[in-house]
C-alpha cells in the first residue's frame, strides 16, 4: 500500500466513526507544569526522607556501638582472673580486671554471677575444693567490698577437677589456677560501665 | 619402690630423713625440717610366723570350689603381712592327714586344712586351724560358701581369711573389705568405682558424665556417700544403697557446696563441709531423723575432710585457718568447740598437711603432707594424743596422697604416682612393703570400707545360700 492509499482508507475510516458518535470529543486539556507550592512540598517530603534516613542511621550506629560496649562488658564480666601457687589473694593484675567488673556490675543491676573456683593438679585433691572456694570467696568479697549486693553471687568450687589446659607444666598449672565468671540472670541487661541502668 | 632394708629402718630413719628433704636457699627463711617427723614404722618389726595351706580337698560335689577358695585364702592371708607364708605345695607330697613332724620340719606355726562339700545351691568348707608345734587343732569352723559364680563368692572366701587373722592374732583381719575412689576418665568426668581388698573385682559405681568424688562408707558396708555435681552446679552430697539399688540426695536444708562427707559410726549422722555465702564449715546432720543439722565449726576459711574417732566422740579434719598455703590437721569434739592441732605446725615453717583418717584402733590419723612448699607429698601418721609431737612419715617414694586406714588397723590405702604411673597403693605401716591395688589410672579420695564379713553373711542369709 502507498502512502496515498494508506491516507485515504484511514480518512475514510475516521469519518465512519466519527458518522457513530453524536458529539465530538472534548478538546484535550492545555498541559500545566507543578505549582511552585507542590514543588516546595516535594522538596520538603524528599528532606525529611534523607533526615530520617540520617537518623536511622546515625540510630543504628548508636546501637551498633551499644552493643559492642555491651560485648565488651559481657567479655569483661566472663574475663577469667588467675592466682599464684597455694594462694587466694587477688593480684594487682586480678584486680585491674576485677576493678572492670565491678563497674559494669554497678551498671547492670540485673545481672547474676557465678564465681567458680579452680585450682591447678598439683595440691591435696580434696583440699583444692577448699582453695577453690577460697579464691571464689576472695572474688565475692573484693566485689561486694565495693557496694555490690552479696545476693548477686553465687560461688562453687571445682578444686583441680576442671582444668582448662590438661597437662602438667608451669605454664598450664598457671593457666589452671583461676576464677571464671558465669552469668547466671540478667544476660540481656548488661550495660557498659558509667551507663545508668 | 625403693627397697628399704626394714631391720634397720627405725636406726637411720633420722639420718634418712635429712637427706631426703634438702634445705631450700631463698629470701624467704623457711626451715625444711620438722623435728617430730621421723620416717618409719608404727610396729616394731616383729616375727612372722610360717603358715603353711594344705591343699583343700573335697567330696560330694565340693570339686569345683576347694582350689579356688583356697587360693583366695592363701592371698587374703599373704596380704595381711602377719605370715611367712608356706603354700601351694603338691599334694601328693604332703600324703594324707596331717603329719605334724613333717609340718615341723618344714619350718612350718601353723597349718591350715580345709574340705569343701556342696550343701544345698552352696557349699560348706569346714576349715582346720593346727598348731604344729603343740601337734593339735586350735580352731575349726564351717563357713557357708555360695556358688562360685555369685557375685559374693570372693568376698565370702575372704572372711575366713578374716577369721584366721582373728584366730591366731585376735585381731581384725581386711580380706573382707573393699575400697571406694574416684577416676579420672578420658573425657575429663570423674566416677566412683570401688575394687576388692585383692584387686579384684573393679567396678564402675556412678554414671553420670559430671563430677562424682569423695566416696566414704557407711558402717554397715551396705551404703556407699559421695558427693556428685549435678550439670557442673555445686556438689551435693548423695548415697547409693547397695543392696537396694536406690540413690538418695541429703538435703540438709541449707545452701551451698557439699564436700567431703564421713558417717559417724552409728550409722545415722553424716559429717561434711559446706561452703556458701560468707559461712563455711563443718556440719552434721542425722540422715536418719533427717533432721537436726549441727555446726561444729567454722569461720572466715574452710574446715573440710571430717574423720570421726571409732567411738564417734572426736573429729579430726582439716582447716586452711592458718593461711591457704600451709593447711593443717586438727582434732575437736564431735559437738564443737575448741579445735586442738595435731599436725606438725611450727610458725615460720612451710608445712602442708590434708587428708586426715583416723586410725580404726583410735590412737593416730593418717594424713598426707609436704614440708617443702614445692616438694612431694608423704604418708604421714601422727599420735593423736601427742598433738603433733609424734609424727611418723611411712612413704618416701613418689607422690602419696589421701591415706585411708584398713579396718585391721595396719593396712592403709593411697593415691600414688610413681616414675610408672598413677595408681591405688596399699602400705603395712608394720613392716613398710607397699602393692600396688589398681594401676595405670588417675585416683583420687581412695576410701577403705569397715570389714564387710556381716554384710555379706547378712547377704548370703538373704540369698537363701
Amino acid at each position: 500500500m502507498n502512502h496515498r492509499t494508506f491516507v485515504v482508507t484511514a480518512l475514510a475510516a475516521v469519518l465512519f466513526l466519527g458518522a457513530c458518535r453524536r458529539e465530538p470529543p472534548p478538546p484535550p486539556p492545555e498541559p500545566t507544569g507543578p505549582t511552585p507550592e507542590e514543588l516546595a512540598e516535594a522538596q520538603r517530603i524528599a528532606d525529611s526522607i534523607a533526615a530520617e534516613a540520617a537518623r536511622l542511621e546515625a540510630e543504628l550506629a548508636a546501637e551498633r556501638a551499644a552493643r559492642e560496649a555491651r560485648e565488651r562488658a559481657r567479655a569483661v564480666l566472663t574475663q577469667r582472673i588467675h592466682f599464684d601457687f597455694d594462694m587466694s589473694e587477688i593480684r594487682p593484675d586480678a584486680e585491674q580486671i576485677l576493678r572492670q567488673k565491678v563497674e559494669i556490675l554497678r551498671a547492670s543491676p540485673n545481672v547474676h554471677i557465678r564465681i567458680e573456683g579452680h585450682c591447678d593438679e598439683r595440691g591435696s585433691n580434696e583440699y583444692n575444693d577448699a582453695l577453690g572456694n577460697r579464691r571464689a570467696q576472695a572474688v565475692v568479697d573484693y566485689l561486694t567490698g565495693f557496694g555490690l549486693d552479696s545476693s548477686r553471687f553465687a560461688t562453687v568450687s571445682f578444686g583441680e577437677d576442671r582444668p582448662l589446659v590438661r597437662e602438667s607444666n608451669e605454664e598450664a598449672w598457671a593457666m589452671n589456677r583461676r576464677a571464671e565468671f558465669i552469668i547466671t540472670a540478667g544476660e540481656g541487661d548488661i550495660n557498659p560501665p558509667g551507663r545508668s541502668p | 619402690m625403693r627397697v628399704v632394708n626394714r631391720i634397720h629402718l627405725l636406726t637411720v630413719t633420722a639420718l634418712l630423713l635429712g637427706c631426703l628433704l634438702p634445705g631450700r636457699s631463698g629470701a624467704q627463711e623457711v626451715r625444711d625440717t620438722f623435728p617430730g617427723i621421723r620416717l618409719g614404722l608404727i610396729y616394731e618389726a616383729g616375727f612372722a610366723p610360717v603358715l603353711a595351706i594344705k591343699p583343700f580337698t573335697s567330696r560330694f560335689g565340693g570339686g569345683g570350689v576347694a582350689s579356688p577358695a583356697e587360693a583366695i585364702i592363701a592371698r587374703g592371708l599373704r596380704y595381711s603381712n602377719r605370715f611367712t607364708m608356706l603354700d601351694s605345695l603338691p599334694a601328693s607330697l604332703l600324703g594324707e592327714g596331717v603329719d605334724y613332724r613333717l609340718w615341723d620340719q618344714l619350718g612350718t606355726t601353723w597349718l591350715l586344712t580345709g574340705q569343701v562339700e556342696a550343701l544345698g545351691e552352696g557349699y560348706v568348707l569346714v576349715l582346720a586351724l593346727h598348731d604344729v608345734v603343740y601337734g593339735e587343732v586350735r580352731e575349726q569352723d564351717r563357713f557357708i560358701l555360695p556358688d562360685p559364680v555369685s557375685e559374693h563368692f570372693r568376698m565370702a572366701v575372704h572372711r575366713v581369711s578374716d577369721r584366721v587373722v582373728e584366730w591366731i592374732f585376735d585381731e581384725p583381719g581386711m580380706a573382707a573389705s573393699r575400697i571406694a575412689f574416684s577416676r579420672v576418665l578420658a573425657d575429663g568426668s570423674i566416677e566412683v568405682f570401688v575394687v576388692d581388698s585383692d584387686g579384684e573385682n573393679l567396678r564402675r559405681i556412678t554414671n553420670k558424665g559430671t563430677i562424682s568424688k569423695s566416696p566414704t562408707w557407711h558402717p554397715s558396708g551396705d551404703r556407699l556417700a559421695y558427693v556428685h555435681y549435678p550439670d557442673w552446679e555445686a556438689g551435693k552430697i548423695h548415697e547409693l544403697d547397695f543392696r537396694t539399688g536406690r540413690v538418695r540426695m541429703l538435703d540438709p536444708g541449707r545452701e551451698g557446696q557439699q564436700v567431703t562427707p564421713a558417717y559417724h559410726p552409728n550409722g545415722r549422722e553424716i559429717a561434711f563441709g559446706l561452703f556458701g555465702h560468707n559461712r563455711t564449715g563443718l556440719f552434721s546432720y542425722d540422715w536418719e531423723l533427717d533432721c537436726c543439722l549441727v555446726h561444729i565449726q567454722g569461720g572466715r576459711w574452710e574446715d573440710i575432710s571430717p574423720t570421726y574417732s571409732p567411738d564417734g566422740s572426736r573429729i579430726a579434719f582439716n582447716s586452711n585457718r592458718l593461711g591457704t598455703n600451709i593447711p593443717q590437721i586438727y582434732v575437736v569434739s564431735s559437738r564443737g568447740g575448741q579445735a586442738d592441732l595435731i599436725s606438725p605446725y611450727t610458725p615460720g615453717m612451710a608445712g602442708y598437711f590434708t587428708s586426715p583418717d583416723w586410725s580404726p584402733t583410735g590412737n593416730r590419723v593418717a594424713f598426707h603432707g609436704r614440708i617443702q612448699r614445692f616438694g612431694r607429698y608423704q604418708i604421714l601418721v601422727a599420735e593423736v594424743a601427742a598433738r603433733g609431737a609424734r609424727v611418723l612419715q611411712l612413704t618416701a617414694d613418689g607422690d602419696n596422697q589421701d591415706p585411708s586406714w584398713a579396718p585391721d588397723g595396719r593396712h592403709l590405702v593411697f593415691a600414688g604416682e610413681r616414675s610408672f604411673g598413677y595408681g591405688l597403693f596399699v602400705v603395712d605401716a608394720a613392716t613398710g612393703r607397699i602393692r600396688t591395688l589398681v594401676s595405670n589410672v588417675r585416683v583420687q579420695n581412695p576410701e577403705w570400707s569397715p570389714s564387710l564379713a556381716e554384710s555379706v553373711e547378712r547377704a548370703l542369709r538373704e540369698s537363701g545360700s
